[in-house]
């Protein structure tokens, strides 16, 4: 049943382009993406993390630090996205759902 | 019903459900760590639970600020919960049944692979060598090839050779 090997993380179509990776423990970081592995490692460059709220860390402040070219390690990476076209937006949701 | 197997359908499984594409999907990523809610279409899943969405919305954890991106992929181990469309639960079901119709024939292939190792492996060595010394080098020749044959491959490839 277990038959696909393949994953559904196609990252070909963003190497050299700009992206979003969440890390598991909160960190944020945006960089362009250079390289990658299966495990979902990834090379950053111009990695820049923004820093979280000392108070709240699960909030991100405007400040930034410039970390320059990293690696991140697959198991922590919880998320990725192009930064092109995310944006912060109202809420899109007329009511809601709490659930 | 198995969880992947309800992702797999809403994902829309090509055989199954085309109509099913594209459904909205509601799932929450690490929600100890971040509670955030992510909000979109469904393209592709894996067996890890990894996720593709498009046209994605994303909600902080106190759901006061709103992110939207075009695409994300979302690792699995991050996932807490799924919130997945009530008819995708009748389409599943589709197909858990068409998967039981087939298992049957699975099942009597693999024990059938398993038996073909047994036989074929081993004693078809012996058989050969022993058929091949009996055939270059007549009687004297293979009976003295045979005997360390047989000892190596088994009662089966000695008999052979002697005979």
């Amino acid at each position: 049943m277990s038959g696909r090997k393949e994953t559904v993380l196609d990252l070909a179509k963003f190497v050299d382009k700009g992206v979003q990776v969440k890390l598991s423990g909160g960190r944020q970081v945006t960089g362009t993406l250079k390289g990658y592995d299966q495990l979902l490692n990834l090379v950053l460059d111009e990695a820049v993390e923004f820093i979280r709220d000392s108070d709240d860390p699960l909030k991100t402040t405007d400040q930034t630090r410039r970390l320059g070219l990293i690696v991140c390690r697959g198991t922590a990476v919880m998320l990725v996205s192009p930064t092109d076209g995310t944006d912060e937006i109202a809420n899109p949701f007329v009511q809601p759902d709490g659930a | 019903m198995l969880p992947l197997s309800l992702l797999k359908t809403a994902q829309g499984h090509p055989m199954f459900l085309p109509a099913v594409m594209g459904y909205w999907l509601w799932l929450t990523a690490g929600e100890l760590k971040n509670g955030e809610t992510y909000n979109g279409h469904l393209v592709n899943c894996d067996t890890w639970m990894n996720i593709h969405l498009r046209e994605v919305i994303c909600t902080s954890k106190d759901g006061d600020r709103f992110w939207r991106m075009p695409e994300c992929y979302i690792r699995g181990n991050t996932i807490k919960y799924l919130r997945v469309p009530d008819e995708v639960i009748d389409k599943v079901q589709e197909e858990t049944k068409s998967r039981a119709d087939r298992k049957p024939p699975g099942v009597g292939r693999g024990r059938g692979r398993g038996r073909d190792d047994g036989v074929g492996g081993r004693p078809a060595k012996g058989i050969g060598r022993g058929m091949d010394d009996g055939g270059s080098k007549g009687g004297g020749g293979g009976r003295g090839k045979a005997g360390p044959v047989g000892k190596v491959a088994g009662g089966r490839g000695g008999g052979r050779g002697r005979g």
